[in-house]
């Protein structure tokens, strides 16, 4: 049996948790490219994996992209002509903008085994010279071999479109607490 | 097993306000109760109790092992056959389970028997985790306890290991009715716990859960969940419009689907039928199973609804009189019906043992003390101690 020894915590005060700051950051080896033809001529490269990893952070790129519901709004943040429809229509029924993908960063390989997913990469309007992840982590301004933190490297989340909302909860309100 | 008359703290409105409890004056804090607490020996808590939630627990995991698969048991269950597919694939890929609570009738002069298991959305585990350990180290700091007095309560750690073990990849949103004080404040602990484990989290209301054009669960920011720690009955879940979406919308739920199985009330006859006469099992039968006359012929008996909450619906017949009957919103569900095993009396007070498990280990008791033979939500947790 295992008796609790003393602890202290806060709880119920809502701990607001501080983001660790990015220089203190582990880097890791990851490999930036602006398209597949690049991608192609990095002699480091074989045309195998580039057209693989290529095509992995494609098609991600309609459903990680930030989503925007005017065109204006997603160029204002991404540039002029930098923006594109996406593939998804508002619940109702309008347009749905995104940026373009501007380039892609592939995991090293490791052992002959690629260290991560690929993803897709953008670039913002008020900072053309780097690339950022959907998730809007910087990786730089270099292609070809190089480091970056290694939260830029984690799978970027769904931006999705919500079509309908409220789903859940009618029998919370009908029987009131869950508890048992 | 004794109970066992206790001062209070004299700063206890205090107390209650830096624990976000309620203090009503004049009654104390809603839900707890220290003016007595109960006394356990080693013996009783590590054999009677610890061992025997763990020995349950592993009966558990057999009834699940079968039922998924078995149409006909979880049709009795009244799980939608929507669901069958995927609750059985959740149990076949091993996902992982955090919480449940045992409620065991326990006198000390036999083996604790099994009423019920909470085992999906159980509650008062603020009071057994933090404030009942608080209350521990006040009372042994002031000699209101002998000072050997233990307490079975490793919850917080366990929790906090187990969030660690779970490997939640991105952020965990927690989800629950959040207009109910008592839910939100379970899921906020923890919430607290997950973050102590380094999860990154954020709670939002059941009603905000969004689906997007690919099937998927989304947040009010538009990020798909992937994680759902919900506070939020299975059996809701499944039923409501959004239920069509789960198994294709590639959440990670906590608790895992398989729990479904465990926290209906028909798992107390599964049990029965594939362990009668274990010591921890009590008599149980489905009400439409030709064997339950061994039990209504007997006089002695309870019914209760396959998946009821807070002691609602639930009737006592004691020599074929009805001794209690409860009101609730859940008469309509099949019924299953359990020998009668009174809670011990003491002084007209009934304490219902509820053994903590967290990822299947019995790490906590919460002793829950209402003046009927039926624990209700006006019951209160009483504080305990170990001393030999």
């Amino acid at each position: 049996m295992k008796f609790r020894s003393s602890f202290s915590v806060s709880l119920m005060v809502s701990a607001s948790l501080i983001a660790l700051t990015a220089c203190d950051e582990p880097k890791v080896d990851a490999s930036v490219f602006k398209n597949i033809e690049q991608c192609k001529k990095d002699p480091m490269m074989r045309s195998g994996e580039c057209e693989t990893s290529f095509k992995e952070a494609r098609n991600q790129h309609a459903a990680v992209a930030p989503k925007y519901t005017s065109q204006a709004d997603c160029q204002a943040d991404f540039g002029e002509g930098k923006c594109e429809p996406a593939p998804y229509r508002t619940s109702g029924g309008g347009s749905v903008f995104m940026p373009m993908m501007m380039g892609y960063m592939m995991g090293s390989m490791l052992g002959g085994r690629r260290s991560m997913m690929s993803q897709p990469l953008y670039r913002s309007a008020k900072n053309p010279g780097t690339f950022r992840t959907a998730d809007n982590r910087n990786v730089g301004s270099k292609t070809g071999r190089t480091s970056v933190a290694r939260s830029a490297t984690s799978r970027p989340s769904f931006k999705s479109n919500t079509i309908s909302r409220g789903g859940f909860g009618s029998s919370g309100r009908r029987f009131g607490s869950a508890a048992t | 097993m004794q109970r066992i008359p206790a001062t209070q703290r004299v700063n206890l409105e205090l107390a209650a306000r830096e624990h976000g409890l309620e203090y009503i004056s004049g009654e104390g804090i809603t839900g707890w109760d220290e003016s007595a607490y109960y006394q356990f020996t080693l013996q009783q808590i590590e054999e009677d109790i610890e061992s025997a939630a763990e020995e349950i627990e592993d009966l558990c995991f057999q009834v699940v092992d079968r039922a998924v698969n078995s149409e006909s048991v979880l049709n009795r269950l009244g799980i939608p056959e929507a669901f069958w597919d995927y609750i059985a694939q959740s149990w076949k890929n091993g996902e992982k389970n955090l919480l449940g609570r045992m409620d065991l009738s326990y006198n000390s002069n036999g083996p604790a028997k099994l009423l019920e298991y909470n085992a999906d959305t159980p509650t008062t585990l603020y009071e057994t985790s933090v404030f009942q350990w608080e209350w521990l180290e006040h009372a042994l700091d002031k000699g209101l306890v002998p000072e050997k007095c233990e307490q079975l309560n490793d919850v917080h750690e366990s929790l906090v290991g187990a969030f660690s073990d779970l490997g939640i990849d991105g952020l965990a949103h927690f989800a629950c009715n959040q207009e109910i004080e008592d839910d939100k404040g379970t899921l906020d602990y923890i919430e607290e716990c997950a973050r102590e484990a380094g999860v990154k989290s954020c709670s939002l209301k059941m009603e905000d859960i969004g689906v997007d054009d690919a099937g998927r669960f989304t947040d009010l920011e538009g990020h798909n969940i992937n994680t759902l720690v919900k506070l939020y009955p299975w059996e809701w879940l499944m039923e409501e419009e959004f239920g069509s979406h789960i198994p294709t919308s590639g959440v990670v739920f906590i608790e895992p689907p398989w729990k479904a199985i465990l926290a209906n009330k028909g798992l107390l006859p599964l049990l029965w039928g594939m362990f009668e006469d274990h010591p921890n099992l009590l008599p149980s039968f489905f009400e439409d199973d030709p064997s339950v006359s061994t039990l209504i012929d007997g006089g002695d008996y309870v019914r209760k609804p396959l998946l009821s909450r807070q002691g609602a619906n639930i009737e006592i017949v004691k020599n074929t009189k009805t001794l209690f009957q409860s009101d609730g919103p859940y008469a309509d569900e099949l019924h299953i019906i359990q020998a009668f095993e009174p809670l011990p009396n003491f002084d007209d007070h009934y304490p219902l043992v509820g053994c903590w498990m967290v990822a299947s280990k019995a790490v906590g008791l919460c002793i829950r003390e209402d003046n009927t033979l039926v624990t209700s939500p006006l019951a209160k947790v009483l504080p305990h101690v170990i001393l030999d």
